[in-house]
């Protein structure tokens, strides 16, 4: 508690996280009463999820930490995934949209939206594994969670899938680089 | 020792004269005996001509043929000193022969004096000759290794009769007064007063044989090269001996008035201008020798073969002539260093320099910068193209292999990327990662290490099943301790696989198939008490056993009564 008042955060809640919302609540409420100590409640007339610090609250980035585990999962990310916010400091939630990168329109884009994920979504899965992210494709928006320089990887690698790389290649870059990267350790 | 009559001596002569050459090549007793006996006759007949000797015969018997030389030698000596002055003498006056012969006839006094002299001549030829041959033949003896003394004197004797034949011959100029062959030993003698023994080893040499060791004997203390050169000249000449003898006449019957009494001037001349002559015949390197023409003939008369080295007062010594020699070379030298060099000697020489075409009669030596152009022969293409075909059938083409870096680092595992949505959470995933990081053994295994696991499983399967059937050297299960039913069954019925070989041993080992305790023993070997004993045992066993059964069966047996009687009780009231 830094100045002794009462902090709030509040996290919108966009109508297809709703129900999932619901579904996971406890799992959600759990961690965040318990261990960060902070408030936390749903505003269902505002479709909001409400965040105070209480007064034994020993931090006051616990609040903003649950604010951003909140938000995680308000994007798309699960629960399980989301908590490593709340259990890691250095782990940044990172969006860019298509357009960003290219300027694709009708069916190129569901195509690059294709690309991006691959059948049956493995090409989404081999980027997560190689890099140790989690990566959410929302249409058009395109969210990666995890550490700074992971985040980094995975973003060359998504760009490139957008702008129009087969995904044979940018699995064996996505190797190349992970080994490299584990070599550094 | 008796004395050999005269008669037995000559016979000894005319036997060793009779002899065939090649019988003299082997000692025999008999020519020996022969040979001594003859040298005894000529050493008695020679002997009342010395004055004074030692010996008044010679003795033979058991004596080496160098004492018996030796005598000869001693007897001799003496006798051709005197024989020689008194020949010389009588070339002097030779009106003294005729006082010598007084048996000499009045009427054909001229030719009896002129054949007797011829014979006298001879026969003094003949003893100067024998005489100089003894002398001659003292000096090689030193050398030379005769066995028999009388050899040497049967064969002058057949020399000295050839040559007597030859003299006859000589033609129709001689009269009392020109005797070609007296005028010829003269101016040999003559001759070798003043040149050495060079005459006498002409006459000796057309006589005997080689005179070359004596020579070199003699004139050892002389300047050698000479007396080598005119050995060799004189042997040279020698060889021609008896056409020396004939030219030397024929010169003799060419003579003229001009070469007796020269050019109408004096007659004081030709004795040397014949010497020249006779000396450019006979040797004609003797240019030397002519300087000695004028030297005393006095001081050379008492001196014996032995001693001609010191004739030659001007001859150069051995140092002189080599000053000389090295003299004329460093003229040579030093001319050709006056002298402007070759043009092969100059440095550089452009073509202007040298004579036209000079270069290539030169074998110059520079360097070729350039390797020669390979000239292609059949053979040259043939070789290469078996090597190329050898090359292609072997597949070695000399390609360029790429250098095997070294391995620095280990090479990353490349895992497979997961095509599947993780199981765990990324909290997980990183709580994985940190622990890897601080704590590498307590890690959990990592896919690698699972993957080792599993294979190395396989492989152990793989190699159990590998070792069944390898059947004697089967390398037996891992023991894990379960129940297995044994039974009792021979194992050929076991094996499933093609056994090689067959056991046909039971399952069960022997002390599993027995159930017994103690000293079994078979039937036939029990005695009479143990049999008695067998079966008392036996019947307490059934007996033990019928009382169980029957107690439980009387046991059943009330009970049901018992019931019975509850039943009956119960339906009573």
């Amino acid at each position: 508690m830094s100045d002794g008042k009462v902090q709030f955060r509040k996290v919108s809640v966009p109508p297809h996280r709703y129900t999932p919302l619901k579904k996971a609540w406890m799992e959600i409420y759990t961690p965040v009463y318990e261990q960060m100590k902070i408030d936390i409640r749903m505003n269902l007339k505002a479709r909001k999820v409400e965040l105070k610090t209480r007064v034994d609250t020993p931090d006051i980035s616990n609040l903003q930490k649950c604010a951003d585990f909140v938000h995680a999962f308000m994007m798309g990310f699960d629960v399980i995934d989301a908590v490593a916010l709340l259990r890691m400091d250095e782990l940044y939630v990172d969006s860019f949209e298509i357009k960003d990168v290219k300027t694709l329109k009708g069916e190129h884009k569901s195509r690059a939206i294709g690309r991006l994920s691959g059948k049956g979504g493995k090409t989404k899965f081999s980027i997560e594994n190689a890099t140790k992210t989690r990566i959410v494709l929302a249409d058009e928006k395109i969210h990666i969670l995890g550490s700074f320089r992971n985040i980094k990887i995975a973003r060359d690698a998504l760009c490139s899938l957008i702008l129009g790389a087969p995904p044979g290649k940018v699995n064996s870059k996505l190797r190349q680089v992970t080994a490299r990267s584990a070599e550094l350790f | 020792m008796g004395r050999p009559s005269e008669a037995a001596g000559m016979e000894a002569l005319h036997q060793l004269k009779s002899t065939e050459p090649p019988q003299w090549l082997a000692p025999s007793a008999s020519l020996s005996e022969s040979a001594r006996a003859a040298s005894q006759h000529l050493f008695a007949s020679l002997r009342p001509h010395v004055r004074k000797s030692p010996f008044d015969e010679l003795l033979v018997d058991n004596f080496d043929a160098e004492q018996i030389w030796q005598q000869i030698d001693l007897l001799t000596q003496p006798l051709v000193r005197s024989i020689r002055r008194r020949v010389k003498h009588w070339e002097k006056n030779p009106a003294e022969i005729e006082n010598l012969l007084p048996e000499v006839a009045d009427g054909g006094k001229k030719v009896a004096q002129g054949k007797k002299m011829e014979e006298i001549d001879d026969d003094d030829d003949d003893d100067g000759g024998d005489m100089d041959m003894d002398d001659d033949d003292d000096d090689d003896d030193e050398e030379m290794d005769v066995d028999n003394d009388g050899e040497q004197d049967g064969g002058k004797d057949e020399g000295d009769e050839s040559e007597e034949e030859e003299e006859e011959k000589s033609g129709g100029i001689e009269d009392k007064f020109l005797k070609i062959k007296e005028l010829q030993e003269h101016l040999e003698d003559e001759e070798a007063r003043h040149y050495g023994l060079d005459a006498k080893n002409k006459k000796s040499k057309k006589k005997s044989g080689s005179k070359k060791l004596e020579d070199e004997d003699d004139d050892s203390e002389e300047g050698e090269e000479d007396k080598e050169e005119d050995d060799d000249e004189d042997e040279e000449v020698d060889l021609f001996a008896g056409g020396d003898d004939e030219d030397e006449e024929d010169e003799m019957g060419n003579a003229r008035y001009e070469d007796f009494f020269g050019k109408k001037k004096g007659g004081s001349e030709p004795k040397p201008r014949f010497k020249d002559e006779l000396g450019e015949d006979s040797s004609s390197g003797e240019e030397e020798k002519e300087e000695e023409l004028s030297s005393d003939d006095d001081d050379d008369e008492e001196e014996d073969d032995d001693e001609n080295v010191n004739k030659k007062p001007k001859v150069l010594s051995t140092h002189e002539k080599e000053v000389q020699k090295i003299k004329s070379e460093i003229e040579k030298m030093e001319k050709a260093n006056l002298d402007p060099k070759t043009w092969t000697m100059q440095g550089e020489v452009t073509a202007a320099n040298r004579p036209k075409n000079s270069a290539l009669e030169v074998d110059l030596d520079f360097e070729h910068n350039v390797r020669p152009v390979p000239v292609i022969t059949e053979e040259v293409t043939q070789s290469l193209e078996e090597i190329i075909k050898k090359r292609i059938i072997e597949g070695q083409f000399d390609d360029i292999k790429r250098a095997p870096g070294l391995p620095s680092k280990a090479p990353r595992e490349l895992k497979p990327v997961d095509e599947n949505k993780s199981n765990k959470g990324l909290a997980e995933v990183y709580e994985e990662e940190f622990v890897q990081q601080t704590d590498p053994a307590a890690a959990p295994l990592s896919f690698s290490d699972e993957q080792k696991k599993e294979a190395s499983t396989l492989f152990k399967k793989l190699c159990l099943k590998l070792d069944a059937l390898s059947h004697f050297h089967f390398a037996p299960k891992p023991i894990i301790e379960d129940m297995s039913i044994q039974s009792n069954v021979p194992a050929l019925a076991m094996e499933e696989i093609a056994p090689v070989a067959v056991s046909d041993a039971a399952m069960l080992a022997p002390e599993e198939v027995f159930s017994g305790k103690g000293n079994v023993k078979a039937e036939v070997e029990l005695t009479q008490t143990e049999r008695k004993r067998r079966r008392a045992k036996k019947k307490r066993k059934f007996k033990a056993v019928e009382t169980k059964k029957m107690a439980s069966k009387k046991a059943r047996e009330d009970e049901l009564r018992k019931q019975k009687e509850a039943a009956g009780n119960g339906e009573e009231q």
